[in-house]
């Protein structure tokens, strides 16, 4: 009277095996008892596994059923184990036997009229459900092929399943292995009239990893910027797109057709997200926030200064070391996040503070919307630029602009300079280094001396600035050594932070 | 005896007089109704009797009047303390003649200085003025340098200038200590001083007391105007800047000036009032022209628009005040001439406030060598920057 299937449970972004066991003994009274660290939504899987089985012709046992999920270790977490616990009611009932379900794992939740439905995490349980073959949710069954060397067998019903066990129908096998159709096209630059400056930013900081502050009056175009910068980042590796599809399948994010996220990904968050709406964690599951699901791709924050100062403090660990680690009383679980940050933001709450004498608001309001931003955050943006509405002329006047993929090429090439020095982008030279990796010559040294002079710089900018004229020199054919103009271009690609309110010395911290 | 007598009087009804501004909710106009056809310990007694319908008769006025008499009844104590707070603070106080004269006779009280003559004839003359600063500081052209709080950094300069040359040319620079043009004026006289000790002295109005700096960024010049000029308010030692003070305040700016300079005006506020108030005086007044696309010139060209004679330089406000125009040291140019890129560059800067976006849609430089251009630029001080902004401060 006892049946044992194994399946999977998703916490975080990381699949656990489970084996579900169910033992029926009769001579007491009938009832159902789940016990392993299951979690309110695994209890209400009685209800939908009876449902099922009876609306599938089948007998629900009239007896005491106990419910073990182990290892009891682990928290299971929502509705994914169904589909097993409804084999596993039916091998300790008799209704199936042992040797016509040996080797399969299950996952998927049933509904109350039997049909097998997809769950969250599908890509992340099935890597951890080993190579044995696996019964799934058709709908999930893309997904799942992510992840290479496995035999899937996507069902639609609980009867369909049954019908298989019992030999009655062969097992379903997933339409034959096709070419994966073309990603979506991303927004293209060459949608971008004038604003030569603000492309190059773009360009600068996709081929650098720099991140970028936009400062300007609403209807500046931040936004739709920002929404072109994926197009110009390199497609990713099939390692990191398995990465990003991972915590896309376990945020039960939709994946693009094909299932597996090729793009980098582009996420905006609105200024009212929670903390753990961005960062991740939450009851139940710990499900991954906003900004690992940017993961390899771009983590756009419009109105910066909306946003709530605890919740953007929150990234700082992230943006430090490209990870997440989210720690509860439950579980502690780590979040990869290693994204390109990009802000949007007004200098002042009336939005024209920018202009020299434009600015309508209060001294006070003025200094409190600025404390809202602390200087460690302001100082982690390596490009600040201004964006202003383009003029009328602008937007009809100059040819349209360079499109992605012209970029894109650059971009390529720069980043393969900057791996060529042991780094991934030139956002990550270590300091120790840039004076053998970004030499200076005597003009360049000069025009930063001045700057440090001037109080425009701090000891700590000034890496930044090298950094970034390096990754100028790259886009422009990679010269060993950084001249005057390729200085010149990333200071003035920095908004003195002073225009905010945060003193320079402020932004060394 | 009589001698000593009569100065303890004059004295108490000195602190009667300076008491009444020290009430709470009294301005200008109010300290004069009560000091009108009564001896100063009179309305003193009348405004701390706690009795609105005797201050209604006074007042023309009985608008809150209940309310207003039990608090100013409740504050009658300040009248002993009041003239030993001046002392403390080193302020003196002036009382217009026609309070002067109710005073009984005897020699003037330690804290009394003489009333500005500027002010005897006028319209709206405060009753009591509160003054830090030799009162021969007035003597001689005096012009008000007004503008916006929210100005260009071209306009600050402009109004640095103008502060710097005319206080140079031996014309009192009056103004009020705002931020902005105010305090931009200011320092141009200061510079005029640190160069020659012979530039005029500044004149200072404020909406507060002497010992509450506001706005505290423009603590430096405060503590300079009273130590090397004039400093002058309405309100006494202690009095805290409420909003209603500092349009009371800009007519005694345009009272105390032969003439009235708006360096940069948004459409409406502080300084279109001063220019209101100098009208209403039948003092000149002269603009500074600006951009038309800048908001904050919007006031200052309106102004033009109507009729303003322009400001270009010193020289245009000496000519208007009949002095002998060129008496100015002009400054020879010191920064280095720009090269032909530079100088191609802040050709396209227009007089106004550009972004590098601006810049690089006008020039059509790649920004490599736009960003070069602007660092020589900014390095020779032909550019300032503000956050992403760029001015230009001169003409090669």
């Amino acid at each position: 009277m006892l049946g044992i299937v194994p399946s999977a449970t998703l916490l975080g972004a990381d699949g656990h095996p489970v084996t579900v066991e169910v033992h029926i003994t009769t001579g007491t009274l009938p009832g159902f008892t789940v016990v392993g660290l299951p979690d309110a939504s695994c209890r209400e899987a009685r209800d939908r596994v009876r449902a099922a089985i009876q609306v599938s012709g089948l007998q629900w046992p009239n007896a005491k059923v106990t419910v073990n999920l182990a290892p009891p270790t682990v928290r299971k977490v929502g509705s994914g184990l169904d589909l097993a616990l409804a084999v596993a009611v039916l091998l300790a009932s008799g209704q199936l036997e042992p040797q016509q379900v040996a080797g399969l794992s299950f996952l998927g939740e049933l509904g109350l009229d039997g049909t097998v439905r997809p769950v969250a995490g599908t890509v992340c349980m099935t890597e951890a459900l080993g190579t044995g073959p696996l019964v799934l949710p058709a709908a999930s069954a893309e997904e799942a092929a992510v992840i290479g060397g496995r035999v899937l067998h996507p069902v639609t019903t609980l009867a369909e399943v049954v019908a298989c066990a019992r030999g009655e129908e062969p097992w379903p096998l997933p339409s034959p292995h096709r070419e994966l159709p073309d990603p979506p096209a991303l927004p293209d630059l060459a949608d971008v009239r004038g604003q030569p400056v603000a492309r190059y930013a773009l360009e600068v900081a996709a081929a650098g990893g720099h991140h970028l502050l936009m400062l300007g009056p609403p209807g500046g175009g931040k936004t739709m910027l920002a929404a072109r910068l994926p197009s110009l980042l390199p497609p990713l590796t099939p390692q990191q797109a398995l990465e990003t599809t991972r915590i896309h399948s376990a945020a039960g994010i939709g994946l693009p057709p094909g299932g597996l996220v090729r793009q980098p990904p582009f996420r905006a968050p609105h200024h009212g997200a929670s903390s753990v709406a961005l960062v991740g964690g939450g009851a139940p599951h710990m499900r991954p926030g906003e900004i690992s699901a940017a993961h390899h791709g771009v983590l756009f924050l419009d109105e910066l200064a909306e946003f709530t100062p605890h919740v953007l403090d929150a990234l700082r660990q992230p943006l430090e070391e490209g990870m997440v680690r989210v720690a509860r009383a439950a579980a502690t679980v780590t979040f990869p996040a290693r994204f390109l940050l990009v802000a949007a933001m007004n200098p002042c709450p009336c939005g024209y503070g920018g202009q020299p004498g434009g600015c309508r608001c209060t001294e006070g309001a003025r200094v409190r919307y600025q404390r809202r931003l602390s200087g460690p955050l302001l100082d982690r943006f390596d490009l600040r630029i201004e964006v202003q509405r383009p003029s009328a002329h602008d937007l009809f006047g100059p040819p349209t602009g360079e499109p992605s993929a012209a970029v894109a090429e650059r971009v390529r090439a720069a980043r393969e300079r900057a791996e060529a020095r042991g780094v991934p982008c030139n956002a990550a030279l270590p300091a120790s280094q840039l004076d053998e990796l970004a030499p200076l010559d005597p003009a360049a040294t000069d025009l930063l001396l001045g700057a440090l002079a001037a109080g425009r710089l701090s000891a700590r900018g000034l890496h930044r600035v090298r950094r970034v004229a390096r990754t100028v020199a790259d886009l422009s054919g990679g010269p060993p050594v950084l001249t005057r103009a390729h200085v010149a271009t990333a200071l003035s690609l920095r908004v003195d932070g002073a225009a905010l309110g945060i003193p320079v010395q402020a932004l060394a911290g | 005896m009589t001698a000593t007598r009569t100065g303890t009087e004059r004295a108490g009804a000195l602190a009667a007089a300076v008491a009444l501004t020290a009430l709470p909710s009294i301005g200008h106009r109010r300290v004069r109704r009560l000091l009108t056809g009564r001896a100063p310990e009179d309305a003193w007694a009348l405004a701390t009797s706690g009795h609105p319908d005797g201050l209604a008769a006074a007042l023309g006025s009985r608008d809150g009047l209940g309310e207003l008499a039990a608090r100013w009844a409740s504050s009658a104590a300040v009248v002993d303390e009041v003239l030993e707070r001046c002392r403390a603070t080193g302020v003196s106080v002036a009382l217009h003649p026609s309070v002067t004269s109710a005073l009984p006779a005897g020699e003037a009280v330690d804290v009394e200085v003489p009333y500005p003559a500027r002010l005897v004839g006028d319209p709206d003359p405060p009753a009591v003025l509160f003054v830090q600063g030799p009162a021969a500081d007035l003597d001689g052209p005096a012009v008000a340098i007004v503008g916006t709080r929210r100005c260009t950094g071209a306009g600050a300069g402009t109004a640095r200038e103008l502060g710097r040359e005319l206080a140079a040319a031996g014309v009192r620079v009056v103004s009020g200590l705002a931020l902005g043009i105010d305090g931009a004026a200011h320092r141009g006289v200061r510079d005029a001083r640190q160069a020659h000790p012979d530039a005029a002295p500044p004149v200072a109005v404020v909406g507060s007391g002497h010992d509450v700096v506001y706005p505290r960024r423009n603590r430096d010049l405060w503590t300079w105007a009273a130590d090397d000029g004039l400093l002058l308010s309405e309100a006494p030692p202690g009095c805290r800047p409420s909003a209603w003070r500092f349009p009371a305040r800009n007519r005694l700016i345009a009272g105390l000036a032969d003439l009235v300079i708006v360096v940069e005006s948004h459409a409406a506020g502080g300084s279109m009032h001063t220019v209101a108030e100098a009208i209403a005086r039948g003092i000149d007044v002269m603009a500074v022209p600006g951009s038309v696309r800048l908001s904050a010139a919007a006031g200052s060209n309106q102004l033009l628009a109507e009729g303003c004679p322009p400001v270009r330089d010193a020289d245009d406000v000496l000519v208007a005040l009949g002095l002998v125009a060129g008496r100015r040291q002009a400054g020879a140019e010191t920064r280095p001439a720009p090269g032909p890129a530079a100088a191609a560059v802040l050709e396209a800067f227009e007089w106004e406030p550009v972004t590098l976006e601006h810049l690089a849609v006008r020039t059509g430089l790649p920004l490599p060598q736009l960003a070069v251009a602007l660092e020589e630029l900014l390095a020779a001080g032909w550019v300032q920057l503000d956050g992403g902004w760029y001015e230009r401060r001169a003409a090669p």
